[in-house]
């Protein structure tokens, strides 16, 4: 452990797994490595890299966006960047970095030395290149790339214009499937992980709740995906096989398929919204220097949220010819999910209130989450009134509102999250000027993008539209500026990021001063974390200003960092 | 195409997950104390086996799996009470006869199963793999009937949604069975190599629980295809 | 002097925040009366704000053009003001912390170990839960007042809905789209569209009033069995005098990328007349894919699915020309697929009416064929995309030169 800083051993540099103080060994992100924490940061930086991906289309789709003909780009390229954009910004963005996320945190967080299945772990993340590249290579094949959008809606997507086998549509539901395959696997792992492998004393109350809420996300994977893997199954075959599951002539139902879809794909915004909550709760006591507010309640609202996701998906059928008394249901079920939600929320601003804030990076990026959040959630609860929806619904009202989900509040989240723990897993300060910078940038930005959506939508714009009538160009020019900005806003995160990587301050073990296992390891923390000395969790997390330890002999493990 | 869709359950999923899992730490799993209050890394420590937490993770992921199938026959319910079309022209109903000789078959080598694995509990190796063969043999039993059945029926996979559902369903369940025979062939061939059960028994446990979730599968599936045939 | 605030309510409240659950008085408000003082202006403030946002409302929407659209918008304004309460309240709440709980440059001390309150934990469970509940009821009021969405009848496919309607004509057209492995769009594409079309113009009101008498007893046949929207029914008629007698059923038909309604007269027009103030009956169907029936407007909006034949129901309430559009995507030229809705006096309409019958069928200004050409014209470049329907042929074709008023 205790490595002189200048000479290194030659078996340090070629070490799997990375070594306090050793400078990185970048071969072994590239490798079939089974350590979690390489594992994280393979998922993050890959995750990152579709980013730019998503919202290079994201860009070129406002382009096209700011004149009101579809003038730049043919309507079936604009429709194919939409599918894609939304399918890379979800499959191969959102869940494969919070993958990242759950692979850092989970065993530093409960002491264990790494996931209870480390092999499935890496085949795993290896099949997240794997349908990365199935889904750009959709890109070359005759015809261009699935053009249904992401919802992939038959009949329209078992069309086939071309006739073709290996189509953009067969191979985004190849990707779709691998992702799903890849997730379940993962889920598997991490449940297994935090139900079997806490670190002594930690019982289900002293757990963080980034790690309640990632338990329960991935319960909902493990509910959800099996549905839509079912109903992408017989997608397939509709496309691939002249089956007629979804085919009216054969006495097939569209419907149906629009049951299985939104049976995951509406949970699975809780999938990823989830561990952004758990975020927000692990920063906002670290960064307000209090304990988290009412620790139980919102341990316990997570899995009150997984429980309704799983009964909420019809309100995406509201208009589908759905009976009155499911509307009514669903339309309920819907709105009582801003009750566990409301909690959390409520919880995160008395943990603010009389804190002793400390506006890092990380903190602006989550209370700007929290504050974006609490907007989507109005607009969803409006979503969710039957008579609202119906005239909302489908246009660009639902645009802006999951836009303020997904991107403001999710990617938020996940900003945050990067900002507070890359010290703990790089070894190396982000540079917070730059950090805050980022944070302006991309506030600003993303209300200017996404508000006028619900501006749009309101006067009647429909989602989706490569043109648009005039009436709503104002709308349009300005939300394609925030896009625009938002592209800008990227330029001083990956700055950020490389220079930081390569040349940044060293990080102490504990830089935030916070209270958690993950903080009691050096930075990086060793390959199998706290090894054979896993401590024993006296107390419960968050315990600022309690003036109690959180584990027994907390001294000789701080002791220890100071060694180190 | 279809397989590298359904292969996260059946190919590499199942396959893979008890190998991969134990694979790495083959020491030691029994010494893991299932203690409540997340205590189950008392003491030990950090690189030692994880091997106990196989079995949870295989339950689990049963348990996921086991939802792709609610998922179909949720579809099939859906489609044979609301669906316009049903049973393509001249197609009367299914054959129940050999289907149902094909169904005890593979019933009762769940219990077959459960032989093998009480023989391997008493560390009689012998009889666990005579009974541990004889369920394989019934397995791949059930694989040739129901393929004899495909090849005679009159009607195909594009057929309408009747046809579409029926193989689709006989067809997910039966690459189940086929990994299932599969997982067993190899937890036989492990079981000659010295000192495979040193470490506990968590493969064949895993097995022979796949092996028991594919055959309640199958009966609730012969319930509703075969057995339910009136609109 | 808001610092002196902060401390003096900070030394009021060692037991932890207290107060009803909204968030700016989130404070103790019985111990310092410059507190009570400064929560009861922002609540004030808030609420006044809130009330001020409820009247931007009508500036937001369209003109209200059918009976639905003042309940639907009420409904909003209601959710707006809640809505844009909590969120002040709430944005108050940390843009104090932000203010006046900042931590100095070298200060890293701890603040108040406040684990919690139940009291307030309760408050803030109960309130939300009584907020939704109050607009779901509501909504559910609303809903039930709409009762916009009729029976729904299920088909086997393109053909089997045109039979159900009455228009047989297009039948083989319609089959020959529908088979397994025939896109749907390209099979109606086809050149013969129009000669198979002309026939089913000669006596087709006959054909299609018997039709429709069969297909409504079927449709309300589907409705019965869902009794709330029967329900619903009767309190959808308008409050004064007698219901006048409704119109319809209107059949339209969808197509990748056209619009098509037909009158029970056998008219066929490329946008939708209507007469105000009476009720009208929509019959919903698609030839190919899901499409949707969307009028910002009338705050109305109906997924058009095939294998299905469903029946909507609507009263316009304003004359003026308002847009149609499609609001389920259905391909390469979904932005394309709009028409207009013209609401008229009784007269008027019956006016139109009559000349359209009088009219000869020519095929409807299709902006997705004029696309598709263009298209064809420049190489065929862009990505792959079924080649857009034949523009149906209609008495009343679209005026694509019309201004709109939403």
């Amino acid at each position: 452990m205790s490595t002189a800083p200048i000479r290194f051993d030659p078996r340090v540099l070629r070490a799997p797994h990375p070594v306090p103080g050793a400078p990185d060994n970048w071969r072994r992100f590239f490798t079939f490595n089974t350590d979690a924490k390489v594992i994280g940061i393979q998922y993050i930086a890959l995750a990152l890299l579709f980013l730019l991906v998503g919202g290079l289309l994201a860009m070129i789709m406002r382009g096209e966006l700011l004149t009101p003909p579809a003038d730049l780009i043919d309507p079936t390229v604009y429709n194919g960047l939409y599918t894609m954009h939304g399918t890379v910004m979800l499959f191969l963005f959102l869940f494969p970095i919070l993958n990242g996320f759950n692979n850092l945190l989970i065993p530093p967080m409960i002491g264990a030395p790494d996931m209870a299945f480390p092999r499935l772990n890496a085949l795993a993340f290896w099949m997240f290149p794997l349908f990365g590249v199935i889904l750009m290579a959709s890109f070359l094949v005759p015809g261009g790339p699935a053009s249904s959008g992401w919802w992939a809606y038959p009949p329209l997507s078992t069309q086939n214009p071309l006739g073709l086998l290996v189509n953009g549509q067969f191979l985004w539901i190849l990707a779709v499937a691998i992702s799903g395959v890849s997730s379940i696997l993962g889920a598997v792992n991490f449940c297994t992980t935090i139900m079997r492998m806490r670190a002594p004393g930690m019982g289900w109350f002293r757990l963080p709740i980034f790690c309640w809420t990632a338990l329960a996300a991935q319960t909902i994977q493990l509910a959800g995906l099996p549905v839509l893997t079912a109903g992408a199954v017989m997608l397939l075959f509709d496309l691939s096989f002249g089956t007629s599951f979804f085919r009216p002539e054969g006495g097939g139902d569209p419907m149906l398929y629009q049951h299985f879809f939104w049976f995951y794909s509406h949970p699975a915004v809780y999938v990823m919204v989830l561990p952004v909550f758990g975020f927000f709760s692990e920063i906002f006591p670290v960064y307000a220097r209090k304990p988290l507010f009412g620790y139980h309640v919102v341990a316990i609202a997570s899995f009150g949220i997984v429980l309704l996701s799983l009964i909420v998906w019809v309100h995406h059928m509201f208009t589908s010819g759905t009976p009155q008394w499911m509307r009514h249901l669903f339309m309920v079920t819907t709105m009582l999910i801003a009750v566990p939600t409301g909690i959390k929320v409520f919880a995160w601003l008395a943990t603010l209130w009389r804190g002793k804030l400390w506006l890092t990076t990380a903190m602006l990026f989550a209370m700007g989450g929290v504050f974006n959040f609490i907007f989507a959630g109005i607009t969803g609860v409006m979503l969710a009134t039957v008579p609202v929806d119906v005239h909302v619904g489908n246009t660009y009202f639902v645009v802006g509102h999951f836009h303020t989900v997904i991107f403001s509040t999710i990617t938020f989240g996940v900003y945050a999250a990067i900002y507070h723990w890359f010290a703990k897993f790089t070894g190396r300060m982000l540079y917070e000027g730059l950090g805050k910078v980022h944070f302006l940038l991309t506030f600003l930005a993303a209300q200017l993008n996404f508000l006028p959506m619900h501006w749009a939508g309101l006067m009647g714009m429909p989602r989706r539209v490569a043109a648009y009538d005039p009436e709503f160009a104002l709308a349009n020019v300005l939300a394609s500026l925030g896009a625009f900005l938002l592209g800008v806003a990227t330029i001083p995160f990956l700055l950020n990021l490389v220079s930081s990587w390569v040349r940044g301050a060293r990080a102490p073990a504990n830089p935030w001063q916070a209270i958690g296992l993950e903080w009691l390891l050096p930075s990086p923390p060793p390959a199998e974390n706290f090894e054979h000395d896993v401590p024993t969790v006296i107390s419960a997390p968050y315990g600022y200003g309690l003036g109690h330890p959180l584990v027994a002999d907390q001294e000789r493990y701080e002791a220890r960092l100071q060694e180190a | 195409m279809a397989e590298s869709l359904l292969g996260g359950s059946t190919g590499p999923g199942s396959g893979g997950l008890p190998e991969l899992a134990a694979g790495r730490h083959p020491e030691g799993p029994e010494s893991r104390p299932d203690e409540p209050g997340g205590n189950s890394l008392g003491g030990h420590g950090g690189h030692g086996g994880h091997g106990g937490h196989n079995l949870t993770g295989f339950v689990i992921f049963l348990a996921s799996e086991s939802l792709i199938f609610a998922a179909l026959f949720a579809a099939y319910i859906v489609f044979k009470r609301s669906s316009p079309l049903w049973l393509p022209p001249g197609v009367e109903g299914l054959e129940v006869r050999e289907p149902l000789i094909n169904t005890l078959v593979l019933v009762s080598s769940s219990g077959v199963a459960w032989l093998a694995e009480r023989a391997l509990h008493r560390r009689q190796l012998g009889r666990f793999r005579l009974w541990w063969l004889l369920t394989m043999a019934m397995g791949s039993w059930f694989v040739l009937g129901q393929a004899r059945e495909w090849m005679g029926l009159p009607f195909g996979l594009a057929d309408g949604v009747f046809g579409a559902c029926f193989y689709l369903l006989t067809g997910f369940h039966g690459l189940h069975v086929i990994s299932g025979v599969l997982l067993m062939a190899l937890m036989l061939w492990r079981s000659f190599q010295p000192g495979n059960y040193d470490g506990g028994e968590a493969g064949v446990t895993a097995v022979g629980l796949f092996w028991h979730f594919v055959d309640v599968i199958w009966i609730v599936l012969f319930a509703l295809l075969y057995l339910w045939q009136d609109r | 002097m808001s610092d002196s605030v902060s401390t003096a309510t900070g030394s009021g409240a060692t037991s932890g925040p207290q107060g009803s659950g909204t968030p700016p008085d989130r404070r103790d408000p019985g111990l310092d009366r410059g507190a009570v003082v400064l929560v009861t202006l922002g609540v004030g403030l808030d609420l006044l704000a809130s009330r001020w946002l409820m009247d931007q409302v009508p500036h937001w929407l369209p003109p209200q053009a059918s009976t639905a659209a003042p309940l639907v918008d009420d409904l909003f304004g209601l959710e707006v003001g809640i809505g844009c309460f909590l969120l002040l309240g709430c944005t108050a709440v940390m843009v104090w912390t932000l203010l006046f709980d900042r931590t100095g440059r070298y200060d890293r001390d701890d603040g108040e170990p406040i684990e919690g309150n139940l009291t307030l934990e309760i408050t803030w469970t109960l309130i939300p839960l009584v907020l939704v509940l109050l607009i779901a009821w509501q909504a559910i009021r609303v809903n039930g007042q709409l009762a916009s969405l009729g029976g729904k009848v299920r088909v086997a496919g393109a053909a089997e809905a045109l039979r159900l309607v009455g228009l047989e004509g297009v039948e083989e057209i319609a089959a020959a789209g529908g088979a397994p492995g025939v896109d749907a769009a390209a099979g109606a594409a086809a050149p013969d569209h129009s000669s198979a079309l002309r026939p089913a113009q000669a006596g087709s009101a006959a054909a299609i009033a018997q039709a429709s008498e069969r297909s409504t007893a079927a449709l309300a046949a589907a409705q019965r069995s869902s009794p709330r929207a029967a329900a619903g029914a009767t309190v959808a008629s308008p409050p004064a005098g007698p219901p006048p007698a409704e119109l319809g059923p209107v059949v339209v038909i969808a197509r990748q990328w056209s619009w098509e309604f037909i009158y029970p007269n056998g008219v066929r027009s490329g946008e939708l007349h209507l007469p105000l103030n009476r009720p009208v009956r929509l019959r919903l169907l698609s030839l190919d894919v899901l499409h949707g029936l969307s009028i910002p407007a009338f705050r109305l909006r109906q997924d058009v699915v095939p294998g299905s034949v469903i029946d909507y129901r609507l009263t316009p309430s304003r004359e003026g020309r308002y847009r149609l559009r499609d609001s389920l995507f259905s391909g390469a030229y979904f932005a394309a697929n709009q028409t207009d809705v013209v609401v008229e006096s009784e007269e008027a309409f019956s006016h139109w009416l009559e000349t359209a019958l009088a009219s000869p069928l020519v095929p409807n200004p299709n902006l997705a064929s004029d696309l598709w050409e263009q298209r064809l014209r420049q190489g065929n470049r862009g990505w792959a995309t079924v080649a857009p329907a034949a523009p149906p042929l209609v008495n009343a074709p679209l005026d694509a030169t019309a201004p709109h008023a939403g």
